[in-house]
């Protein structure tokens, strides 16, 4: 017996769903993906254009509204942009000036810190003893033991602390053998993330106000970092597995050290996994709300709180934060357009094979 | 400089990759690691060059022990199969790498570079970038980068295995008189045997992480020191014929052949070349067989022949005839063998039993 190709079908249903040749959509296809891609494309776009007419009405306009078409409906009016940036235009630059500070500092210390370490689990295989780490909790335990509930002055308990842990991993910890690796230390550090970050807030916020830094840029800049790092380590590992081990040997065999294998070649080729994390991780800490509300009050302020400040004694001033939201959209959207060509470029043809 | 091996041994895990592997490799010598994949060449190569830990033995480049150091001080450069060039840095700067490392001020690095350019004709390249050459171009920086810094020893993993045809066999050449000229220890690995005999001043044969034969390849050829080295190397590879020998008496399917001497081994292989063997008239000749297929090859043709040993799948011997040789297939015929080229071998162990 033989199957034989199938004849095109004929109909209505044919003429409209079958495509006329190879390459083309049939035309009630491409009108249904159309109109879909219409539909989602309003829906992405719409709240940018309310924003931006939004900031150029007068309250009148907005609490009367809605109000749709300026000079149409409305008569638009630079009021908000003048208020903010003129009247009161030193509270809107320093929080914005602040923001750039933190977000940049914060995503350069996080993706450099965090590209070393996904190289590292890239690269070398760890076989931690899952004693060796419940040893080291025991000692933290032990610490937190004597200073909290004993007393003891907290370098002493340090330590004890140190003591106990290198005494325990030395001895009964290596008499087990099961052990951790790459994968799970990759999962501990994600986990990281999994928790909600209100978890750590209050923690956090006591050891600033402790340590004296509340308020400051560097407990804003420390905070981001260490909360982006988990999430540079994991999107770099799997750009850094991408990168043949034979180009890291070749490397080695012309007498580079680790670290020159990873500045002069490993992190070159990563630069579109270094392009796409960065925007991410800036894009974290630029929009960062909860972290921000604990930490800084007038001196760090950022701008996501100084947008939620608009909701006020006064009701939402919505003029106000469209200006503002309008002010925080600028630079991201040039920083991706100025990352895209990394995003998108392949930067290994050629490293391995013809 | 000379390299040597003592008793290196690797394991990975609970699996023995490579068992006491011993030899000295001459100063200028061209040595070819030779084997089937798997067989531990290349994990022999990266111990050498440090890539890969030891797991007990020495390495000696000149007389130095290298076991536990760093690849970079091992004096030791090394061309991987797939070249591994840097992607994002021009030829020059590839070249010119190694150098850079060593802190060689720019101006006499330009000017070095310039030379082994030279050498492997891609002066007209230098600014380009890897993926704006051919493979063989890719092939030859690969080399420029290991031949600038003058190592004691160079190390070659399947160098050529990614090139086409034509290219290989040029590149062969190349790399040949290269290695002739610089006069460089070269340890070079390889599943080619072609390679392997066109290259090596001797080759070291592998199977299961051990040293099969150690020797020039001439004598490899003519005097395989076992059944996994003799049927290895020669392409078409040497037909083996399963019997046992008593009393000097070598008795296969449908034939006997006396040796004239009273050697006694039992189960017992016989091999011949296809070159040291030729097709003739049923009734003479050593082993009665059909013609089971001709494939004319060009100069030559090989006739492929079935014996008549009773078992379900046919046992072919392969026999390297003239090219205008015609005969029918299924037509009954014989062999006949110089009995100076036969080889005897004990089909247990497969060591070689000499007559």
């Amino acid at each position: 017996m033989t199957a034989a190709a199938p004849d095109r079908p004929k109909g209505l249903y044919a003429r409209l769903f079958e495509p006329k040749r190879l390459g083309v959509m049939a035309p009630g296809t491409s009108v249904l993906v159309y109109a879909g891609l219409l539909f989602w494309t309003i829906v992405v776009l719409f709240p940018l254009y309310w924003l931006l007419v939004t900031s150029f009405k007068l309250p009148i306009d907005v609490n009367e509204g809605p109000r749709y078409l300026p000079f149409v409906d409305y008569e638009p009016s630079l009021h908000a942009w003048d208020y903010l940036l003129v009247e009161v235009g030193g509270d809107t630059f320093r929080p914005y000036v602040n923001s750039v500070i933190i977000a940049a500092i914060s995503t350069v210390l996080a993706v450099l810190a965090g590209s070393m370490a996904a190289y590292a689990l890239a690269r070398i295989t760890y076989k931690p003893r899952f004693s060796s780490i419940l040893s080291f909790v025991v000692g933290i335990i032990a610490v937190i033991v004597l200073t909290v509930v004993a007393g003891v002055p907290w370098w002493l308990s340090l330590i004890v602390g140190l003591a106990i842990f290198a005494l325990l991993a030395r001895t009964i910890a290596r008499r087990f053998n099961a052990r951790l690796g790459n994968g799970d230390i990759l999962f501990w550090m994600i986990s990281q993330r999994i928790l909600p970050p209100v978890i750590v807030a209050v923690p956090v916020y006591v050891m600033f106000q402790r340590i004296g830094l509340l308020d400051t840029h560097a407990a804003m800049i420390i905070t981001y970092a260490t909360v982006n790092l988990p999430i540079v380590v994991w999107l770099m590992h799997d750009f850094f597995l991408s990168i043949p081990r034979d180009l890291d040997e070749s490397a080695e065999m012309d007498g580079a050290t680790k670290f020159q294998i990873f500045f002069d070649i490993v992190l070159p080729l990563a630069k579109p996994g270094i392009a796409a994390t960065s925007l991410l991780v800036l894009v974290l800490a630029w929009n960062e709300y909860l972290l921000a509300l604990f930490l800084s009050s007038v001196d760090a302020q950022t701008m996501p709180l100084l947008v939620a400040a608009q909701n006020a004694t006064r009701g939402p001033q919505w003029w106000s934060m469209s200006v503002l939201i309008l002010l925080m959209i600028i630079p991201v959207v040039l920083i991706a357009l100025a990352l895209q060509r990394f995003i998108a470029k392949g930067l290994l043809v050629g490293a391995v094979k013809g | 400089m000379q390299v040597t091996l003592d008793k290196l041994s690797k394991s990975f895990g609970h699996v023995q990759v490579l068992h006491d592997l011993s030899m000295v490799v001459d100063e200028g010598e061209f040595l070819v690691l030779l084997g089937p994949s798997g067989c531990g060449k290349t994990t022999a190569l990266r111990m050498i060059a440090g890539l890969e830990e030891v797991t007990s033995g020495r390495v000696r480049i000149g007389d130095r022990d290298v076991t536990d150091i760093l690849p970079k001080y091992r004096d030791a450069a090394m061309v991987f199969q797939s070249y591994a060039l840097y992607p994002h840095k021009t030829v020059a700067e590839n070249i010119g790498y190694p150098l850079k490392l060593r802190k060689v001020p720019p101006p006499e690095r330009d000017k070095t570079v310039r030379e082994v350019a030279a050498q492997v004709q891609l002066e007209d390249y230098l600014t380009r970038y890897p993926r704006e050459l051919s493979g063989g171009q890719r092939q030859r920086v690969a080399l420029a980068r290991a031949i600038i810094r003058r190592p004691a020893v160079f190390l070659m993993d399947e160098p050529l295995s990614n090139l086409d045809a034509k290219l290989r066999v040029h590149m062969r050449a190349e790399l040949k008189h290269m290695q002739n000229t610089l006069g460089t220890t070269t340890i070079y690995v390889t599943h080619d045997q072609v390679e392997a005999m066109t290259l090596a001043h001797r080759v070291a044969i592998l199977n299961h992480g051990r040293l099969m034969q150690f020797d020039q390849p001439k004598t490899i050829y003519r005097d395989p020191a076992n059944l996994f080295v003799a049927s290895f190397i020669g392409s078409p590879p040497m037909n083996m014929v399963d019997g046992t020998l008593t009393s000097g008496e070598f008795t296969g399917p449908g034939f006997a052949h006396n040796l004239g001497n009273d050697l006694s081994v039992g189960p017992a292989v016989i091999g011949f070349r296809p070159e040291d063997c030729s097709v003739v008239a049923a009734g003479t000749g050593l082993i009665p067989a059909q013609i089971y297929s001709n494939e004319l090859i060009g100069d030559h043709t090989l006739v492929t022949c079935e014996l008549h040993d009773g078992s379900a799948t046919p046992h072919t011997v392969t026999v390297k005839m003239d090219k205008d040789f015609e005969a029918e297939m299924g037509t009954e015929i014989a062999i006949a063998i110089d009995p100076a080229h036969l080889y005897f071998f004990e089909r247990e162990s497969g060591n070689r039993v000499r007559v």
